[in-house]
């Protein structure tokens, strides 16, 4: 049943695109709202009828196995929150409703591509789903066909197809050593040959696919300049899902159940993983604009989720999926708050917004509780997960690795610091007295991912009994 | 054992500030009561629990992190005394913020700091206490964002500062705990080697950052002048010295268990004598009531740590009980400057002057707070002073000399901010000033009379507060109670302090009328040569003195500048233009971006294969 999933969101495009009338093609924005919210209350009830028996219908057509764990729930729960909040900002920002009915055509498209991969137990189904997520992803930047779009679009496109080369080499070589895709027979295949240098050669390429996808230093170019330039509300996608799924998740899925943890590629993950967070962070301090330094910040944060993943231990892997979860939730809230300001001020440039907070006070306040869990301050959710990735990295006796993620902290506060006080502390500009509260989506949005920042932190205890064990057992 | 009763200090502030933040706006004195009650509630409920033991354990956190909480004699003892200074703070403030924005603001973060102290002090484990202490800085970076309008850079550079060390003691919680295999801090004993010493200077640093020590005090004087007067007499003043010294305390106590032959002796005691003498050195030459008050609560926090470092019986309880007299009288020397700042509208040492008719209760609490802190007999200061002298006598001679001379320096400087402030002539724009209101006054009277009832009747709070702490380590002979018992020092340190008072007596007369009142002997025609000679006799060691301890003043000013500067520019500098070079690099051109993302392939490749 659990690929329902990848199933519905495809049956809702094709019955939406089926030659109805325009009023049921308005429906649009409601039925992926509704699909959305099913999915995470399927995550957050648990039926157990549901997840138990994994009914693949499909297998008769295409041959693609599927199963989850923990870990593909506490992912099914991110897109589930992402998407949701992604089709009611989209919804809410464009008017036409032409563009709406094709944002959410896309917003599910790439939906099925991330729950596929959040599932599939195959080599090359991975790939296929990775690039469905992708097509999706380019039209979603370029969809307002602005020049800045475009161009980020376009980068994103040929850094993609590197990244495809580097991953289907990859998979030719496995299938060169092991004679089949799939996790469990690569997997045993490898077991064969640990220290080839093939297999090595063959894993780094894949991981370095990832990294391109998710951006990760020096993989990372693209990330700023499609941030920045495509519509806040697909950022909130991209930012907050898209790249975490298509990058860390699979990395991270790769590393448990197929390559296992191989010494050096751990250090390659890692160093690249610090390296990340530091360029990032550093980076982020010097941008004047809102959504490109939120972009700078999200390589910083992956940092984290990659140093931690390739670290190895059970707790490691654990601290790095909660981090996912909790980057995916402050990631979209900023996002959402970029959204809010540049609707009522027409800009996110730092310099020509100011004393917001006073005229805006939604919109400031929720933007102090993501950037203070983004910095780790109990008692809010980032805390917990910067602390699981600290303390495994002591426990592996990292030491470095882990002043350099608790140091970078105090450069996170830094740059959102002076993000906050230029934009929403002191006397508003000349001509921006008269500035308005974000619309009563973009509020309700934000509260609602704020309460869930919140939240996750104070209720820690059940966070930790219903996802960081499970998924610490996944590991383990 | 299960004692829930053990939520009820942190949550009766927490609900309160909650309260607080409901409660409509158009409700007069309604914040006011809703604070005073929680606060009093809070002083009943410590006073209650003071003496007794329990403990409380629910799982929590996972991984060894249980929100586990032990009342023992310490804990109960740092609780009282923090909700006696919150009480009395509080009270004061209610007078002290009408009027002023934000006082809500205020009084939410007072209550929510005096909850996370209670939690921080009762934890019994590392991640607990990391949990309330880093909820700390997020009311000490509000409190100070609410002053004057230029606040909010305070507040800044505070958080960073406060925050980075914050996290070296995060990191050293880690690595304690990684070492120890557990996190419950009862449970802790560690040795001081490589990875052990690490993890314990990273805890000190952490420790003594909330105490306010050298190097990471330069937020303190900026937050004296443009943070609201009761947060410097709540927070850096007494709260966060108790917070501060009880863990320091905790530290080298339980577990590490320092003995004075170890090298963290040396190394605590040399940070608390440069702390006393550089601080105290900065603090003479301010022209601000409130900013030399900070650096003296600086100073004062050196004489703690260096107690504590000494590692002797005598040398722990001594600074023990310096840190609760300090916390007595710097919380009213601070008050007695937010009265003056309310009455006279300044507290610029150059327009005040002739206050003490004007406001003589305000001059008496201030008399009295002063002659404690300068370790004036039979005051409270005097005694644990004497108690740390000992101690330290007892390790070098090297330690008691800057504990000394810290001494000095500490009562010239308030007898010059007595004078300035309260005697001398009366000036023209203060003559309409009047006595503060009662509810300010009370709580300064209380504190004041305290000072006195733990000076001359000491045997109490060292026999009910300090000593117990020490349990069975408390040797016989030291450290008791009554008049201390090495003469020696007694009669150096009465030295000491009438060569202050008479060092002040002659820059007075030379600085001010004293000057014009032997002119006419002065121009006497046999005299004046005479006069010219003694007069550079006998006051040249004065001024040369004075010049050596003014330009060693400036020196230490100009080293806490550019350590300030280091904080400021220097660390923002170097990354800001890390992080535009990096932004610079962007070009926005993809075949860079395709050669990094390749040349990144190759070089891990490179590196798999090698």
């Amino acid at each position: 049943m659990a690929t329902l999933l990848i199933l519905l969101p495809l049956a809702i495009i094709m019955v939406l695109n089926l030659p109805f009338k325009d009023a049921f093609k308005r429906a649009a924005p409601f039925l992926g709202g509704c699909f959305y919210l099913l999915q995470a209350a399927l995550v957050v009830f648990h039926p157990a009828a549901f997840w138990d028996d994994i009914y693949n219908p499909l297998e008769a057509f295409f041959a693609f196995e599927c199963s989850t764990d923990a870990l593909s729930l506490v992912l099914f729960l991110s897109i589930a929150i992402v998407g949701f909040v992604a089709v009611l900002v989209g919804a809410h920002a464009l008017k036409n409703p032409r563009q709406r009915f094709f944002l959410i055509n896309l917003l599910l498209l790439a939906t099925v591509g991330m729950n596929a991969n959040v599932m599939v137990t195959d080599l090359f189904s991975t790939y296929v789903f990775l690039e469905v997520t992708a097509v999706a992803s380019f039209i979603l930047i370029a969809m307002m066909k602005g020049e800045g779009a475009l161009e980020g679009a376009f980068k994103y496109i040929i850094l993609s197809v590197i990244a495809s080369v580097m991953m289907l080499l990859s998979l030719a070589l496995l299938v060169l050593v092991t004679g089949q895709t799939s996790f469990e027979a690569v997997r045993a295949g490898l077991g064969a040959s640990p220290e080839s240098l093939f297999v090595k050669m063959a894993m780094i390429l894949f991981v370095c696919g990832l990294f391109v996808k998710g951006g990760v230093v020096p993989f990372h170019a693209w990330v700023p300049d499609v941030y920045a330039s495509a519509p806040s509300f697909v950022s909130v996608f991209l930012a907050g899902i898209v790249t975490k799924v298509s990058g860390v998740y699979i990395l991270m899925r790769l590393l448990v159940s197929v390559f296992g943890f191989e010494a050096s590629v751990q250090q390659v993950i890692m160093f690249v993983g610090a390296l990340s967070i530091v360029v990032g962070a550093l980076a982020a301090l010097a941008q004047r604009d809102f959504k490109r330094m939120l972009a700078y910040s999200s390589i910083s944060q992956v940092g984290y989720i990659v140093l931690a993943l390739g670290c190895g231990t059970p707790l490691a892997v654990a601290g790095a999926a909660f981090h996912l979860f909790n980057h995916a939730v402050f990631k979209s809230l900023l996002f959402v708050n970029a959204q809010g300001v540049e609707e009522r001020c027409g800009t996110t440039h730092m310099e020509m917004v100011s004393g917001l907070g006073s005229r805006m006070p939604v919109t400031g306040w929720t933007s102090v509780i993501a950037l203070l869990s983004t910095a780790g301050v109990p008692p809010l959710a980032g805390f917990w997960s910067k602390l699981l990735i600290i303390m495994a990295l002591l426990n592996a006796s990292r030491y470095g690795y882990a002043a350099v993620a608790l140091f970078s902290s105090v450069l996170t506060l830094a740059y959102f610091l002076s993000m906050q006080r230029r934009m929403f502390f002191g006397k508003p500009h000349k001509g921006m007295e008269n500035i308005r509260e974000a619309g009563p989506v973009i509020v309700g949005v934000e509260i609602i991912l704020a309460g869930i920042t919140v939240g996750a932190g104070l209720l820690y205890p059940l966070v930790l009994e219903y996802f960081i064990l499970p998924v610490q057992r996944v590991v383990g | 054992m299960q004692m829930p009763v053990l939520w009820v200090p942190i949550a009766i502030p927490l609900l309160a500030a909650a309260a607080l933040l409901s409660v409509p706006r158009r409700f007069l004195f309604a914040k006011e009561a809703v604070s005073l009650f929680a606060a009093a509630l809070n002083l009943v409920a410590a006073w209650t629990l003071f003496g007794k033991e329990a403990v409380y354990a629910a799982p929590w956190a996972g991984l060894g992190a249980e929100f586990s909480l032990r009342l023992y004699h310490f804990s109960g003892f740092i609780m009282l005394a923090a909700a006696c200074f919150g009480f009395f703070v509080l009270v004061y403030s209610v007078v002290f913020m009408r009027g002023k924005d934000h006082a809500r603001s205020f009084f939410v973060f007072f209550l929510v700091s005096l909850s996370l102290t209670n939690g921080a002090v009762l934890a019994d484990n590392l991640i607990v206490l990391l949990f309330f202490w880093e909820g700390l800085l997020l009311t000490l970076f509000g409190m100070i964002a609410i002053g004057r309008p230029q606040a909010f850079r305070t507040a800044t550079k505070a958080f960073i500062i406060v925050g980075i060390c914050d996290l070296c003691m995060m990191l050293g919680i880690g690595l304690a705990g990684h070492l120890a295999g557990t996190l419950a801090i009862s449970a802790i004993r560690l040795p001081l080697d490589a990875l052990g010493g690490l993890a314990f200077v990273l805890l000190v640093i952490g420790a003594i950052s909330k105490a306010g020590s050298m190097p990471f005090h330069s937020w303190i004087p900026d937050a004296a002048e443009d943070a609201p007067l009761p947060f410097m007499a709540i927070l850096p003043a007494s709260l966060e010295k108790l917070l501060g010294i009880y863990f320091l305390a905790r530290i080298s106590l339980d577990m590490f268990r320092l003995t004075p032959a170890s090298w963290a002796s040396p190394f605590l005691m040399v940070i608390g004598c440069i702390t006393i003498v550089a601080a105290v050195m900065m603090a003479l030459i301010q022209k601000d009531y409130k900013r030399l008050l900070s650096y003296h609560a600086i100073s004062q926090a050196g004489y703690m740590i260096l107690g504590i470092g000494t590692c002797l019986p005598v040398g722990i309880i001594g600074g023990l009980f310096h840190m609760i007299n300090h916390a007595l009288y710097k919380t009213c020397l601070f008050l007695t400057g937010g009265s003056v700042e309310r009455q006279a509208g300044t507290t610029n040492l150059e327009g005040l002057g002739g206050l003490a008719r004007k406001m003589p209760a305000t001059f008496a609490c201030f008399l009295v707070a002063a002659a404690s802190i300068s370790g004036v007999p039979p005051f409270n200061g005097f005694f644990s002073k004497e108690m740390v002298y000992e101690a330290a006598l007892e390790r070098n001679f090297l330690f008691y000399l800057a504990a000394a001379a810290g001494s000095f320096f500490t009562a010239a400087s308030f007898l010059k901010l007595g004078h300035a402030a309260f005697l001398g002539p009366l000036r023209q724009e203060l003559k309409s000033v009047r006595e503060t209101a009662w509810p300010m006054l009370l709580p300064m009277l209380t504190i004041a009379g305290i000072c006195v009832f733990f000076g001359v009747n000491n045997s109490w709070p060292l026999e009910h507060l300090i000593r117990p702490v020490l349990g069975p380590l408390s040797a016989a002979g030291h450290g008791s109670p009554g008049v201390p018992g090495e003469h020696m020092l007694v009669i150096v340190t009465a030295v000491i302090l009438l060569g202050a008072f008479l060092n002040h007596v002659a820059g007075a007369a030379m600085a001010g009328s004293g000057l014009k009142a032997i002119d006419h002997i002065y121009r006497a025609p046999v005299l004046s040569g005479i006069y010219e000679k003694a007069q550079r006799k006998v006051f040249d060691p004065y001024v040369a003195g004075m010049k050596i301890a003014e330009n060693f003043a400036k020196f230490s000013a100009a080293v806490d500048r550019k350590m300030d500067v280091f904080y400021d520019k220097g660390i923002v500098a170097a990354i800001t233009a890390a992080g535009h070079r990096l932004g610079r690099l962007h070009t926005g051109n993809y075949s860079t971006y395709i050669i990094w993302a390749v040349a990144g392939m190759l070089l891990a490749l490179v590196f798999v294969a090698g």
